[in-house]
């Protein structure tokens, strides 16, 4: 089942245009991975699904409904939820009051405490550091946190911005084993990363973005053969 | 420290209750000070401190809360029974501020807060049902200072007991989120322009209390009295000197403040000086202290503690 169509989306910052007539599908239950180099308009994508960014054009199709240029916080409680780019956390709460606050939405609340039992189940390090301030946890610790604070919302579509930066490649494949387990309880993912290999591992299908525009497009595994990744980012083309 | 500081607020409490049994009217004006300033200080903080929207624009909820009590004493209405729909009326107000100034972030907002704050006094000023610049005098014959001070004083308590509250609730969480990072309460569902509505129309409304008992203390208000933006200024730097966000914080600052204000106002040659010491002591607080004076009680406290159990 179609869960989000996004159809010629033009997303501005000022008068610069990020993301030029990008349009994508995603289905229930898969995981669907936007690649590129930086600057390429991915973030940005993820924000004007989140609606921290007001599209210009183009429409947001979720669950049968046009979302495009709604408030967050509206399609958080439709389930829409996003782990930022760089965490976000809440620095002088708890990791524990960042968890619960990620179950603000109401139809989040009451199973509330059943969520963070898996949370701390799949990244137990969390449960050991549940009074600890968020602000100084370390950066693969503030990831987990992130990923948790983001399930507590109980999503339909979870939109992932570059879970892997920053980390070692220990705790890269950590995140990426976390992923495959959320995906596993049939969680819809939208992932945005430069970590491609890693990426298309996971991704089912994938779809590259080169400064603003969707250039490329196909299942993750015709996408690991094809020549124009393997060149552009997967870093063993012949330069 | 958390038990300490309970254990002060409760005593200063009482202190603030019984004080008319021992204390003569002129100390007692004092107090009446205090109490006054600790209102401003700990409603400003509901929305400054706990959501991190520093408005500058206060003094307009003080003036509107003095003139809805003066205006409808004149029309012959029970002054304390004016209290409420001054009340309603800043809260009103500050949302219909808040919807437009809740768009802009950061100092956007405060420097917008300060625009509204002004054109509040400058209409008051020039519209005749205020009575112009010259302002308002009270009905003869309605002041009753005991009354006006337990008034206050009650007023205080519940203040700071509803700042607690607030910040201990499911609303002080989300308000929390926001001061921290809205982008990430927003994307987690956080309704942040609602919640900073409902922080403001509460702070609003609290201090507006404040403004009514302010007007029936001094019987005439004027403009240049109750919107005035010093009066805005100093609501800011209480908190931000006795420590932003916190529940003992403002009344810290309200403490130091008005206490100044009193030894200073008593001196003639310093009387006009006294913002021009607010604003070096603000300036100390950033630099050395940004936590204030809370968060300097606090290291102290705490590097007592450790050596105590260093030496234990």
């Amino acid at each position: 089942m179609r869960l989000l169509t996004v159809e010629s989306l033009d997303v501005f910052y000022g008068d610069v245009q990020a993301v030029r007539n990008v349009s994508f599908t995603v289905d229930e239950g898969e995981v669907v991975t936007l690649i590129g180099a930086n600057g390429a308009g991915k973030s940005t994508t993820l924000r004007a699904l989140a609606g921290l960014l007001v599209p210009r054009a183009g429409r947001v199709v979720f669950d049968g409904q046009e979302l495009a240029g709604r408030p967050a916080n509206e399609l958080a409680s439709r389930g829409i939820v996003l782990v930022p780019e760089g965490r976000q956390l809440w620095p002088a709460m708890t990791v524990l009051e960042n968890l619960r606050m990620g179950a603000y939405p109401k139809h989040a609340r009451a199973r509330a405490d059943a969520i963070l039992g898996e949370i701390f189940a799949m990244f137990p390090i969390l449960e050991r550091r549940v009074s600890q301030k968020a602000g100084t946890l370390s950066g693969g610790e503030q990831q987990m946190c992130a990923i948790g604070r983001g399930l507590m919302a109980q999503p339909r579509l979870l939109l992932l911005d570059e879970p892997a930066l920053g980390l070692s490649p220990l705790l890269v494949r950590e995140v990426f084993a976390s992923l495959r387990a959320i995906r596993a309880r049939g969680v819809t993912i939208v992932l945005v990363e430069q970590n491609v290999p890693h990426a298309l591992a996971l991704a089912d299908r994938a779809y590259v973005l080169e400064t603003g525009r969707v250039t490329l497009t196909g299942t993750a595994s015709e996408l690991l053969v094809d020549s124009r990744v393997r060149d552009g980012y997967l870093g063993y083309g012949s330069v | 420290m958390r038990r300490l500081s309970l254990a002060a607020g409760v005593s200063l409490a009482v202190f603030t209750l019984a004080a008319p049994l021992f204390l003569e009217r002129g100390t007692l004006n004092d107090v009446w000070s205090l109490a006054f300033a600790v209102i401003l200080a700990s409603a400003w903080n509901i929305l400054g401190g706990f959501a991190g929207q520093v408005s500058l624009g206060y003094s307009a909820f003080l003036g509107i809360g003095a003139y809805t009590t003066v205006l409808l004493s004149l029309k012959g209405m029970d002054p304390f029974l004016s209290l409420p729909i001054g009340a309603v009326l800043a809260a009103i107000f500050s949302v219909a501020i808040g919807l437009p100034a809740f768009r802009l972030r950061g100092p956007y907002f405060t420097i917008a807060t300060i625009g509204v704050g002004e054109a509040v006094r400058v209409c008051a000023s020039s519209v005749s049902f205020t009575g112009g610049s010259s302002g308002l005098r009270m009905p003869a014959g309605s002041f009753d200072f005991t009354r006006n001070y337990e008034a206050m004083a009650v007023l205080a308590i519940l203040t700071v007991v509803v700042a607690a509250l607030v910040k201990r609730s499911a609303f002080g969480q989300a308000l929390a989120a926001i001061k921290q990072d809205i982008d990430a309460a927003e994307a987690l569902g956080v309704n942040s322009t609602r919640f900073k509505l409902g922080a403001h129309a509460l702070s609003a409304a609290i201090v507006a209390l404040a403004g009514s008992l302010y007007a029936i203390n001094f019987q005439y208000i004027a403009p240049g009295s109750v919107f005035d933006f010093r009066l805005s200024l100093s609501i800011v730097l209480m908190p931000i000197v006795g420590g932003v966000g916190t529940i003992a914080g403002p009344v810290l600052g309200a403490l130091v403040f008005s206490t100044l204000q009193i030894k200073l106002l008593s001196i003639p040659a310093l009387r006009d000086s006294y913002l021009f010491i607010y604003g070096t002591l603000l300036i100390v607080v950033m630099l050395f202290e940004p936590k204030g004076i809370l968060g300097l009680l606090r290291r102290v406290f705490n590097r007592r503690l450790r050596r105590f159990y260093a030496d234990a």
